[in-house]
């Protein structure tokens, strides 16, 4: 059988290697070859789709011996919870690459380092060797940081300084759980799939693995108090970096939260359940206030990713304190589910964000007006992505956000206050919508330009993705289905 | 008698090496020395080979020939091969250009007969062997800075060794044998046995500058040729982390001798980090990272006996640290000793800043870089041995590693701060130097398990 995973996971790495070789190539060829060598992991990731999950454990594994002395492989492989964030990422990226070709100022590297970020982020969900995910969660972290600093706005340098040793602080921790965990089990082993069948450690020590690991994912995720570098990061970030950083780089933490703290110290995790479950409440609640005091869009939107991954926080706190497994699985579905509508709903929003500042070169909501009439196509996706971020029925976050919400009220019903959170997001949308899109055009922007061909393929899919998964949620949450009723912890 | 030279033939190249090179330089002709010295650490390297695997000592156990020794050429000669390139590089065409190949390769063979002492004398013998031709090459400019470098150098070692020595004496007088074997007898001699391990902390602490006997390490490295810097920052360091090994490893446990350099180690690593944070010379920079590397190197020391892995974890990052120091180094020399004269290189000189960026991060022990794999395996090995707080000391460290690194790798893609500032002539050697750590420095992250499987 064809290595499928593994070519997925090194296409854009050759392609990469490809640009790095053709150093006078001229621009469009380089984003030529970006969006050629992300259009076939794309493939690539579909063809994984096509062969699906397995009932129990995972599917698709590859593995090749690396340090067979000290027990780390190569191992890679999927199952329900990594699959669609597998496809999620590679259509982010796909778009993501399309929507660059107008990057003018050194192509060469920006290319190479999308690509790069491209195998980290593919690599970080498909490993299932303890080092092999930290090697690709730290590569793309490196890879993000070139990209703030390099291609940024304003205050880039401090920005990406800042990301970069905020998120390195916060993936040490990390390390000593792995080594922990390493140390552990018997026999020694990296391997991630025999630390979930039989969680290494136990009792005070597995307790101490799970507060390192999941300082490490609430960093990244991030939740508040540890959210301060994202709307910096954001708000400086290049537009397609925002779109990977939000649509891609969060989902590690909250798919580390599911994979190594609940799946590999299930026990500790079910006994801090309630601090993680109001961690969770409160990182969605303050992410949805945060945001309506914001004037600056970009801001506004990076915000209310704390809010969204504070959903599936929530989601995964509740799976851990569930009892009747029928509850677990719907908590997880909804948490995962949300993840890929996140993903789908914010890279849009950001994108969108990223063209009205090309023509605009402002952010800040008070100086727009009108744009509704000025730029049709902008205003309505804006306006149908705004609604989706705001938990639209028939939109991707419905259904993600319902099942979380269901589940928390079958097992934690004081938990729910958390749906505040969803008013207070339909009332900040509104009034963005309202500020920036409504009213009369201002006299300077009567003559800005709607979306052109390069921008409207690159938006276009994500906006059916997202009434897609709105309506017909069945066709991703089967596959996440079919491993979530099957866990075992 | 017969088979034990046959196991010392890389040494005994090395030495006859040293032979014709002098004679060479004595006749004038330092290509010839040059060219000697390259094929004698290449044909040494090559000879090593075949003692991979071998456990066993010579001289009646005085000299082992064991895992960490056959390990020690099969690093240390390349990495001297590789600084003899950048010495010829900066030093070519200088009047007496042989004796600088005669002295590196001399403070080579101390460093390996350190790296396989079995007796306190080679102890003894490997720090003066290897110290001697350091003084030598740091003064080798002749001018003020470089001779008070060496000054200051000498009187530090001089100190350091009489109490090396002093401390030795106890150990021979309570166990009646210099071999470190006999050194369990001290067993029920706690006293006795701490005060020379702690002697011999001293004696071979000023050479792998830990603190606080890294005083020498900035000034001699910033007063010395930049070449000569990059070759003490590696070749001496290993060589006296690997000798420490060679001690604890026999010694009673009594002592406390892990909890002693567990101290040692954090105060290295936070110092040193710490120092760095304020340079702006980049030597001085490097020198003071490349001591609180020398701490991590302890974490794997004090695993010696606890954790299989312990050898293991200190023969990979002594190779990781090779590749990315003289790496370092060798972009330093490419580009100068003032961080100002790195802005705006990454824009200009695309390829040697990604390099450079390369021995940063792997340095900071980003993977998938050697460095990283170098130091997980350290992390383990300690946790292992039951020092989980070190571990976390040494994490924090990582972070604080991260700020002094960055800084280079901000100002390499920084605005340059005047055109033609930094106008230097390409220099092959140095080219060929950082291509080739950067090489291993990518090649051991991805390949340990070569590393690991041959040990």
């Amino acid at each position: 059988m064809l290595p499928i995973v593994s070519i997925t996971l090194f296409l854009p790495l050759l392609g990469a290697l490809l640009v790095m070789a053709l150093r006078k190539a001229p621009a469009p060829l380089v984003h030529g070859i970006g969006i050629a060598t992300s259009g076939l992991t794309l493939i690539g990731a579909l063809w994984m789709w096509s062969r699906g999950v397995n009932e129990t454990g995972f599917a698709q594994l590859e593995e090749l011996a690396w340090m067979p002395s000290i027990g780390a492989a190569y191992r890679v492989g999927v199952d329900g919870i990594s699959l669609p964030l597998v496809l999620l990422s590679t259509v982010l990226f796909f778009l993501s690459f399309i929507y660059s070709v107008k990057v003018k100022e050194r192509p060469h590297a920006y290319v190479v380092l999308m690509l790069l970020l491209e195998t980290a982020a593919i690599g970080t969900f498909t490993a299932l060797d303890a080092i092999l995910f930290y090697v690709f969660f730290e590569v793309s972290l490196v890879s993000m940081y070139f990209m703030i600093a390099g291609w940024g706005h304003e205050d880039r340098q401090r920005a990406a300084l800042m990301f970069f040793i905020y998120t390195l602080l916060g993936s040490l921790p990390l390390l000593l759980a792995i080594l922990g965990l390493y140390l552990g089990s018997e026999p020694h082993t990296f391997d991630m799939r025999a630390w979930i069948d039989n969680p290494p450690l136990e009792g005070g020590a597995a307790m101490l693995a799970l507060i390192a690991m999941l300082f490490t994912f609430a960093v990244k995720t991030p939740v508040f108090p540890f959210h301060t570098w994202l709307p910096a990061a954001h708000v400086q970030a290049p537009a397609a970096g925002s779109v990977i950083l939000a649509g891609v780089m969060l989902k590690f933490g909250t798919y580390g939260l599911v994979r190594f703290a609940l799946q590999m110290t299930p026990d500790s995790f079910r006994d801090a359940g309630i601090v993680v479950l109001v961690f969770g409440v409160v990182a969605a609640l303050y992410g949805a206030f945060a945001a309506l005091a914001q004037s600056d869009l970009k801001r506004l939107i990076a915000l209310t990713s704390v809010n969204h991954m504070g959903y599936v926080v929530v989601g995964v706190a509740i799976a851990a304190l569930a009892v009747d497994p029928a509850v677990r699985a719907t908590a997880l579905d909804g948490s995962v589910l949300q993840m890929v509508s996140h993903g789908l709903v914010t890279g849009a929003l950001f994108l969108l964000v990223g063209m009205l500042q090309d023509r605009a070169h402002t952010r800040e909501m008070e100086q727009f007006g009108g744009l509704l009439k000025v730029v049709p196509i902008l205003g309505w996706s804006f306006v149908l992505a705004a609604f989706a971020s705001l938990g639209l029925p028939g939109l991707a976050h419905f259904p993600a956000e319902f099942q979380i919400f269901l589940a928390t009220l079958r097992v934690e019903p004081v938990a729910v206050v958390v749906i505040l959170g969803i008013v207070i997001t339909a009332g900040l949308y509104l009034r963005a919508i309202g500020k920036v899109f409504l009213g009369e055009p201002r006299e300077q922007w009567t003559g800005m330009s709607d979306l052109n061909t390069r921008e409207v393929l690159s938006l276009a899919p994500l906006l059916i993705l997202i009434v897609v998964v709105g309506i017909a949620p069945s066709l991703v949450l089967d596959v996440i289905h079919k491993t979530t009723v099957a866990l075992q912890f | 008698m017969a088979a034990d030279l046959a196991l010392l033939i890389p040494e005994i190249i090395v030495l006859l090496t040293i032979v014709f090179a002098l004679v060479a330089e004595m006749l004038r002709l330092p290509r010839i020395a040059l060219g000697v010295t390259l094929l004698g650490l290449l044909l040494a390297t090559a000879m090593t080979l075949p003692l991979l695997g071998m456990d066993s000592s010579v001289f009646g156990g005085t000299y082992r020939i064991d895992t960490l020794s056959v390990w020690a050429k099969l690093i240390l000669l390349p990495a001297t091969a590789l600084s003899i390139l950048l010495a010829r590089a900066e030093l070519g065409g200088s009047d007496r250009e042989g004796t600088v190949y005669v002295l590196v390769t001399l403070v080579t063979l101390g460093s390996l007969v350190l790296a396989s002492a079995g007796d306190t004398m080679l102890l003894v013998l490997g720090v003066l062997l290897s110290g001697l031709g350091a003084f030598a090459l740091v003064a080798y400019p002749r001018d003020d800075r470089a001779t008070e470098a060496a000054m200051k150098f000498f009187v530090f070692a001089s100190v350091t060794g009489a109490v090396m020595i002093f401390g030795l004496s106890y150990w021979f007088g309570a166990s009646g044998s210099t071999l470190l074997s006999d050194l369990a007898r001290l067993e029920t001699r706690p006293v006795i046995a701490s005060v020379g391990l702690i002697a011999v902390i001293v004696g071979l602490g000023y050479k792998a500058s830990l603190v606080p006997f890294h005083f020498w390490a900035p000034d001699a490295y910033d007063g010395a040729p930049v070449s000569i810097a990059a070759y003490l920052s590696v070749v001496p360091k290993i060589g006296a982390i690997l000798a420490l090994a060679q001690v604890v490893r026999d010694l009673p446990l009594s002592t406390n001798w892990a909890m002693t350099l567990a101290a040692v180690s954090v105060l290295t690593m936070t110092y040193g980090y710490l120092a760095a944070l304020v340079q702006n010379n980049v030597v001085r920079l490097l020198a003071y990272s490349s001591v609180a590397q020398a701490g991590y190197f302890l974490l794997g020391v004090i695993a010696v006996g606890a954790s299989p892995l312990a050898f293991e974890a200190i023969i990979v990052f002594a190779a990781a640290y090779a590749a990315m120091n003289l790496g370092a180094f060798a972009v330093v020399m490419a580009t100068g000793r003032n961080l100002d004269t790195f802005a705006g290189i990454g824009r200009k000189k695309i390829a040697m800043a990604v390099a450079m960026v390369v021995f940063l991060l792997s340095l900071a022990g980003i993977p998938p870089l050697a460095g990283f794999v170098g130091k997980f395996l350290l992390f383990g090995a300690a946790m292992d041995a039951g020092f989980t707080w070190l571990v976390v000391v040494a994490i924090l460290n990582s972070v604080l590693s991260l700020a002094v690194y960055l800084r280079i790798v901000v100002t390499l893609y920084a605005q340059p701060a005047a055109e033609g500032a930094s106008a230097n002539t390409p220099m092959p050697l140095v080219k060929l130097v950082w291509i080739v750590a950067a090489v291993f420095t990518l090649g051991i992250g991805l390949a340990a398990q070569a590393l690991l499987g041959s040990l």
